[in-house]
């Protein structure tokens, strides 16, 4: 039978056994007679959730069915199946409402049956908290008792709130296992009709908690698709009536997940996993449910009042040393099918089986999967790994990449302290830091020499390149958007950086990849993307959409900025640069300072005369700040003739950018050597001496048009 | 040749709430102009002040002003009576000090009974204040949510770390105005409304709480967060920043040493009644100049006479 | 439209001459941008580009001194409207009045009052700088100067409230030296007045009974000449005082509207006699919005301790944080074997740290160094708040000075515990909680478990 026979032989079935019972009961009690669920006031919720009419009598219900058949089309369509889906719930919950006449309590210890309002409420709060991180409602019976118990701790374990309907509320009472809405696991009732009073419990909430105004269908679905995390485990076998419940559960967003082998499998939604033990898992990657992790299994202390920690040669069990022999860390984005969550391997010797005070290799290779995830965050990850296995007690971390150094202490050794610890400490961290974008984690350790050697030098070092190329040749013009940091606006209310591949941002610490993976991250922080799709002038690097991002993110203070000029409407400053460029307009040039310089520049300002006038937010024009790397970008002050304008800065920050710029000013003019043209303090600190120095040297700026 | 007046009129205003329910309610925001322009364009509802209760009683009250006038009052619930009376007062605040981790470490039931009997005593409009930790609060605040369902209360307040719990319960389940706590940034309160509204809570059911800070104590912070604040939701027409602000004086200036060292260790000093209550006026005054569009006080004379300055300029 | 310094220096002779004190044009360019300096100090500029630039970068709210050697203040020169735009740039400065209406005993009691208040709080002295001498109605020209000479006597500068030019005159004659502020001029008797101000050399305060009045009024005195005036902008009631002030203000800075581009003078005496907390929060309402002089019954420690933080804070350059000096702090008594304590020298981060510390009762010595006036996680991040500073302060000012060599040091700076104990043997580092609130308990958990 295919699946569009099976859910509409099932819908029929449901709706004969509702009409037969609704007449019934209007032959026993007349058709005037009161229908409801206590404690509720939303009447039958799950009809007025979906058609926004209150049925209060059986008068009331009767018709109310006439308007169920109407979604009982019978086109071999998906719209077709769901509405059945749909029209089964409904007569589910007549059905279940009719045991409620006169008063009824039809469902006795362990059953819950109906549930109140107010217990919704109670449960909402966690649900949009997350402290109930999703919903599974278990249907049938399983093989034995045992499974059925497994089955329901484990999603215990993970705070998941269990509803149960079927057999398999009689095999957990036969293994004695607690149930209860105080332990969050609730069984519902013993026919499958009671699967109804969880849905009851999904589509109140879309009208208390999503504010969705009830008969408003598709805001209904949208809501619970979006923002209730149920599913469901439904045991084999399966009949018609189960089946088409299901179709019911997969319209509100809710997937299906069986050991139904023979049933016909719909993606995402209708799920064979033959295996029972691992429908847990399946269930929490078909409905995107990412688990909380509050505690770090590990022996010893994790906290950042232990990242200063520094552990002594002579405190020290063991160490690994990049710069000695061969290491590595790496966070690699792999296919979801690629990982397996939660799974830490170690490859090689543990602690153990070190000598005491040993040198030794280690390579840890963090593997995760996230339909979110980017190659471009993987540094971004790697990046805290320093951060999180310092925070370890008794252990020390430095450097990155394939040069790190760590040691773990005596102390932390004999608190039971190993390998595997270090591989806990980052799948936790990457999981809960990086929820947005990491959905599986897996740790491979290597300490076995060989294999370090061959991560570092076959997988490590390759990535690591292929990076850096990346990054190389990432240009303005390679990129669809740019984005906005508004990190510093604490202290300095109106700026706004704009942060490109080509500019990072002035404080010299937010890359165009960094403030991309910002916002990623958190959609609502510091970091915006901005478009470039409508461009004004882009010599100048002037964008309608820069201008008004920019003028959003300061509050109208700013109107227009060019991301190229420092002539023309200069990018602010919030005062964290860690350069200044001025005009210096004897030589048509510019004099950069940094920070670190406390000297006098040929301007006839220090650093901080220029920082005073540069910051705050204000636009100056002749005056920017920017960060040292972006000295030697091809974008510097590209639309006034870029770095060949740059006639005096510092000797050490003229050394410490010397490869960079040469390198640009190569590729640019075809000039060798170009900082041996620049003045620094040794040569001159007035402007005079300055433009007999750059007269010498024949510096290209001389013969440029002036710049004002 | 006579003084060209130029009026600065917004096109957007700051949103109206009503605290309270019955009879008994109070009205806040609604303006279009900066703080008391009423040159400018009329006020629609001039600022609120409210009056502050502890559940510790007057276990940690130093002025002796304070504790006269609540002389008499052995519950409370008397207590939350006398300050709905006081001269001046439009509502009135029990902030849930006791419930802090790190100080007495009352129970959850044990500060719902507290709420229970302040709103049992007094028909005033009523808000809510917890105990300022971030986790106590997140379990603490819901409960008060749920305790007082019907009395359309403000609860204060919730925070980036805990807006979930709070303002689902406060905001959805429990049909509260959800107080939005963050720490004197602009752009910190704005992603506390943009997220607490992505979690469904009505914008025109949120309040404001943008930080504060006695005069003094980096008071230039608390300025000019409510200056920009007000000027991106009257010029720029930022709905993310239209909400009302209230903001807690007395818990910030009544700690200061100014207010709190006695005459005796500071003689030259004098009175320190006199001090605490100019703390608490000056810095009310500074907040309402500032943007705040409610402010909650504790000492009589500090209520009286912040009233009249209200009066005043209304 | 204000010139920025780039079109400023394209009038410069562009000698680099240094004769204005600047090392290069461009310098002094970039000052008179930024109103540092005035564009006559160039002694090469050409007459053209003086007209065509004093226009351009005089400021649209002018600066008026009053007052002679410490006596003397700024009031005024503002440019902008909140003080996040920029910053703000002259305090108001506050006087206590005193009345020909008093009787001799209350004028004692006021100025032996009136001392009694001068303390310092972060490097800046703090007490009522100015003293309001008010004629009132009927008093004749002796009373009035006898008045003025005694209030002279404590040596604050003065504000003279009188509106009768032949007392006015005679009152300076006694003082004019000092350089008070003769706050006397209005519609009917401007004239006369700026005849006195101006030849005693002192400023002129002028009043209307509306802001029309005092607009044509301003005028009127501007065209004899006079533009060193400042402005009572005090109104019939509060809400017109306010109203005024704001609007004197926002027409200058906002809408360049030069006539009321003057300080004002705020007189709460007159708009809430004997009510001292209402002149206590309108006070406060002044020093955040416009007022320049602001004149009160009184200045007891109650008003001034929120009065003078609260504008210490509101006048702080944004960009250029309060710190507290560099010292050892002893807090509840402590002594050279109280536990050590250190954090950063931004104010705020001083004044939240100090606060908690007291609140535990834990004799302790709070260390400040030079950080640069930042929080602790920006100066640590620019170095200032580091392994070596620390260490090296510690090493020269607190061994000497303090037994104990335990040091807690702010739990966002956990990271430098390795160096410091690298840095600093025989001493026990001791990582503290992240935020001060947590101070309390984290310093009675270390008494508990007996480490102090």
């Amino acid at each position: 039978m295919t699946l569009f026979e099976s859910v509409f032989a099932g819908n029929d079935a449901v709706y004969g056994l509702t009409e037969g019972a609704i007449n019934q009961a209007i032959e026993q009690y007349g058709a005037d007679k009161a229908v409801s669920f206590p404690d509720t006031a939303y009447a039958l919720p799950c009809y007025y959730a979906v058609t926004g009419v209150k049925v209060t009598t059986l008068a009331e219900l009767k018709e109310a069915l006439g308007v169920v058949k109407t979604l009982m089309t019978r086109e071999k369509r998906t719209h077709d199946v769901f509405m059945s889906g749909v029209a089964t719930a409904l007569c589910a919950e007549f059905i279940e409402v009719l045991k409620y006449i006169d008063g009824a309590a039809p469902y006795e210890e362990p059953c819950y049956g109906h549930l109140a309002d107010a217990v919704i409420r109670e449960l909402g709060v966690p649900l949009v908290t997350g402290d109930i991180p999703g919903v599974a409602v278990i249907l049938g019976k399983a093989k034995d008792a045992e499974e059925a118990a497994a089955l329901v701790k484990s999603y215990q374990a993970q705070g998941i709130l269990v509803t149960l309907v079927g057999d398999i509320i009689d095999q957990l009472a036969e293994v004695g296992y607690k149930t209860g809405a105080n332990v969050r696991v609730i069984p519902l009732g013993k026919d499958v009709t009671a699967v109804i009073h969880v849905v009851s419990v999904a589509l109140r909430a879309a009208l208390i908690f999503g504010n969705v105004k009830p008969g408003d269908a598709a805001t209904l679905m949208e809501y619970t698709m979006k923002r209730v995390p149920a599913f469901v485990n439904a045991f084999a076998p399966l009949n018609d009536v189960i089946v088409a419940c299901g179709a019911g559960a997969i319209a509100l967003g809710f997937p299906v997940i069986t050991n139904q082998a023979d049933v016909a499998r719909v993606p995402k939604s209708l799920i064979c996993q033959t295996d029972v033990s691992k429908w847990n898992a399946t269930s929490l990657e078909a409905r995107d449910i990412k688990i909380k992790i509050t505690n770090i299994d590990i022996p010893v202390a994790f906290a950042s009042a232990f990242e200063g920690e520094i552990i002594r040669r002579k405190d020290m069990r063991v160490e690994f040393d990049g710069s000695r022999v061969d290491c590595a860390e790496l966070v690699h984005t792999c296919d979801a099918s690629e990982v397996e969550d939660h799974k830490i391997t170690v490859v090689g010797p543990e602690v153990d089986e070190m000598a005491d005070g040993s040198k030794n290799s280690i390579a840890y290779v963090v593997k995760v999967a996230g339909k979110n995830m980017q190659p471009d965050f993987e540094p971004v990850i790697e990046r805290k790994f320093h951060n999180y296995i310092n925070c370890i007690e008794g252990v020390y971390h430095t450097g990155q990449r394939d040069m790190q150094r760590i040691r773990i202490s005596h102390a932390a050794f004999d608190a039971g302290f190993r390998i595997k610890h270090i591989g806990e400490v980052l799948y936790a961290q990457v999981k809960n830091e990086f929820d947005a974008v990491v959905d599986k984690c897996e740790v491979v350790i290597y300490t076995d020499p060989a294999e370090c050697t061959r991560i570092r030098h076959e997988v490590a070092i390759p990535i690591f390149e292929k990076r850096d190329d990346r990054l190389a040749n990432l240009t303005d013009e390679s990129v669809d958007v740019y984005y906005s940091c508004i990190l510093c606006q604490a202290f300095s209310p109106s700026h706004v950086c704009v942060v490109t591949p080509e500019r990072l941002g002035l404080c010299g610490a937010v890359s165009w990849l960094d403030a991309k993976a910002t916002n990623e991250l958190d959609p609502n922080g510091p970091c915006q993307v901005i478009t470039k799709e409508r461009p004004i002038d882009e010599n100048l690097g002037a964008y309608e959409d820069v201008d008004e991002a920019v003028k959003k993110f300061s509050q109208g203070a700013l109107e227009h900025v060019t991301l190229y000029s420092i002539m023309q409407d200069p990018m602010t400053s919030c005062g964290c640069f860690e350069c200044i460029c001025g005009i210096e307009p004897f030589s048509n040039g510019v004099v950069i300072a940094n920070r670190e310089y406390a000297g006098m520049t040929p301007l006839g300002m220090t650093f901080s005369e220029m920082a005073s006038m540069t910051g705050g937010g204000v636009q100056t024009p002749g005056f920017m700040g920017h960060g040292k790397h972006f000295i030697a970008s091809k974008k510097f002050m590209k639309a006034e003739g870029g770095i060949e304008r740059i006639v005096w800065m510092p000797k050490e920050l003229k050394d410490f950018i010397a490869d960079r710029l040469n390198a640009s000013a190569k590729d640019l003019y075809g000039i060798d050597n170009f900082t041996d043209m620049i003045g620094d303090e040794t040569i001159a600190t007035d402007p005079e001496t300055l433009v007999t120095f750059l007269t010498e040297k024949g510096h290209p700026a001389l013969g440029l048009d002036p710049m004002m | 040749m006579p003084f060209n007046q130029k009026l600065q009129k917004f096109n957007a205003k700051i949103n109206t709430v009503t605290i309270g329910s019955g009879d008994k309610t109070v009205t806040i925001g609604g303006d279009s102009t900066f703080p008391f322009y009423t040159f400018d364009a009329p006020s629609e509802n001039t600022p609120k002040i409210g009056v502050e209760i502890s559940d510790m009683g007057l276990e940690n009250v130093v002025s002796e002003g304070i504790k006269a006038y609540y002389e008499g009052a052995s519950t409370i619930g008397e207590m939350a009576k006398k300050a709905a009376a006081m001269e001046g007062a439009d509502f009135v605040a029990l902030i849930l000090e006791g419930g802090d981790p790190n100080g007495v470490n009352k129970s959850v039931d044990e500060l719902i009974a507290v709420v229970k009997e302040v709103a049992d005593a007094i028909d005033a409009p009523l808000v809510v204040e917890g105990c300022k930790n971030v986790e106590k609060d997140a379990e603490l605040l819901p409960k008060v949510a749920e305790a007082l369902q019907g009395r359309n209360v403000l609860i204060l307040s919730e925070k980036e770390e805990n807006y979930k719990a709070i303002g689902a319960a406060a905001g959805l389940a429990y049909d509260q105005i959800v107080g939005a706590e963050s720490a004197v940034d602009i752009n910190l309160a704005k992603q506390l409304n943009v997220v607490t509204t992505q979690l469904g809570v009505n914008p025109q059911k949120i309040v404001m709480n943008i930080g504060s800070a006695a005069a003094g104590y980096g008071y230039e912070y608390v300025v000019s967060t409510m200056d920009r604040i007000k000027g991106a939701a009257l010029s720029q027409n930022d709905n993310m920043l239209q909400m009302p602000i209230i903001t807690p004086v007395s818990a910030e200036t009544w700690g200061v040493k100014e207010a709190t060292a006695s005459e005796a260790d500071m003689p030259e000093w004098g009175p320190e009644e006199e001090r605490g209550i100019d703390m608490e006026v000056m810095t009310a005054a500074a907040d309402l100049a500032a943007g705040s569009d409610a402010v909650i006080l504790r000492h009589p004379e500090a209520v009286a006479a912040v009233s009249r300055l209200i009066k005043a300029l209304a | 439209m204000a010139l920025n310094g780039i079109q400023i220096f394209k009038l410069t002779p562009k000698k680099n001459c240094k004769e204005c004190g600047c090392p290069t044009c461009m310098a002094f360019s970039m000052k008179v941008a930024q109103g540092a300096m005035k564009i006559e100090q160039c002694p090469h500029m050409s007459d053209e580009a003086i007209a065509s630039l004093s226009e351009a970068t005089a400021p649209p709210m002018k600066t008026i001194k009053i007052g002679t050697g410490d006596g003397e203040f700024t009031l005024g020169g503002e440019t902008v409207l909140f003080r996040h735009e920029k910053t703000f740039v002259s305090k108001p400065r506050y006087a206590v009045a005193l009345c020909t209406c008093m009787d001799d005993a209350t004028v004692d009691a006021k100025l032996a009052e009136i001392p009694k208040v001068d303390y310092d709080r972060i490097g800046e002295r703090m007490y009522a700088e100015l003293i309001y001498v008010n004629c009132s109605e009927g008093a004749d020209a002796a009373k009035y100067t006898a008045l003025v000479e005694k209030a002279a006597g404590l040596g604050r500068t003065l504000v003279l409230g009188c509106t009768d030019p032949e007392i006015a005159k005679a009152a300076l004659a006694v003082c004019k030296d000092s350089k008070p502020v003769l706050n006397g001029a209005n519609a009917s008797n401007y004239e006369a007045m700026n005849a006195v101000a101006t030849e005693a050399g002192v400023v002129l305060g002028v009043s209307g009974k509306d802001l029309n009045e005092l607009y044509d009024t301003t005028a009127a005195l501007e065209k004899l000449g006079n533009k060193n005036l400042v402005l009572d902008t005090t109104g019939a009631d509060i809400k017109e005082t306010f109203a005024n002030t704001v609007q004197v203000r926002r027409a200058a800075l906002k809408d360049q509207d030069r006539t009321f581009g003057y300080p004002s003078i705020v007189n709460l005496v007159k708009i809430a006699k004997g009510d001292l907390h209402l002149q206590a929060a309108l006070a406060a309402m002044f020093t955040m919005k416009y007022g320049s002089i602001i004149v009160m019954e009184q200045m007891t420690y109650a008003e001034a301790l929120p009065l003078y933080g609260l504008r210490q804070n509101v006048f702080t350059d944004p960009q250029k944080p309060m710190k507290v000096e560099p010292g050892i702090y002893p807090l509840n008594g402590a002594d050279e074997n109280s536990l050590v304590v250190t954090t950063v020298d931004f104010a705020l981060t001083y004044f939240v740290v100090s606060g908690e510390l007291e609140r535990s009762g834990v004799p302790l010595n709070l260390v400040i160094n030079d950080a640069g006036g930042l929080s602790v996680l920006t100066s640590w991040a620019a170095g200032k708040f580091s392994g070596n500073s620390i260490s090296t302060y510690i090493k020269e000012n607190v061994e000497p000075k303090v037994k104990c060599r335990k040091l807690v040091i702010p739990g966002k700076v956990a990271v430098l515990k390795g160096d410091l104990e690298a840095k600093l043997p025989g001493w026990e580092i001791i990582v503290g909680p992240r935020e001060a609130v947590q101070l309390v308990k984290f310093l009675k958990d270390m008494q508990a478990q007996g480490q102090i």
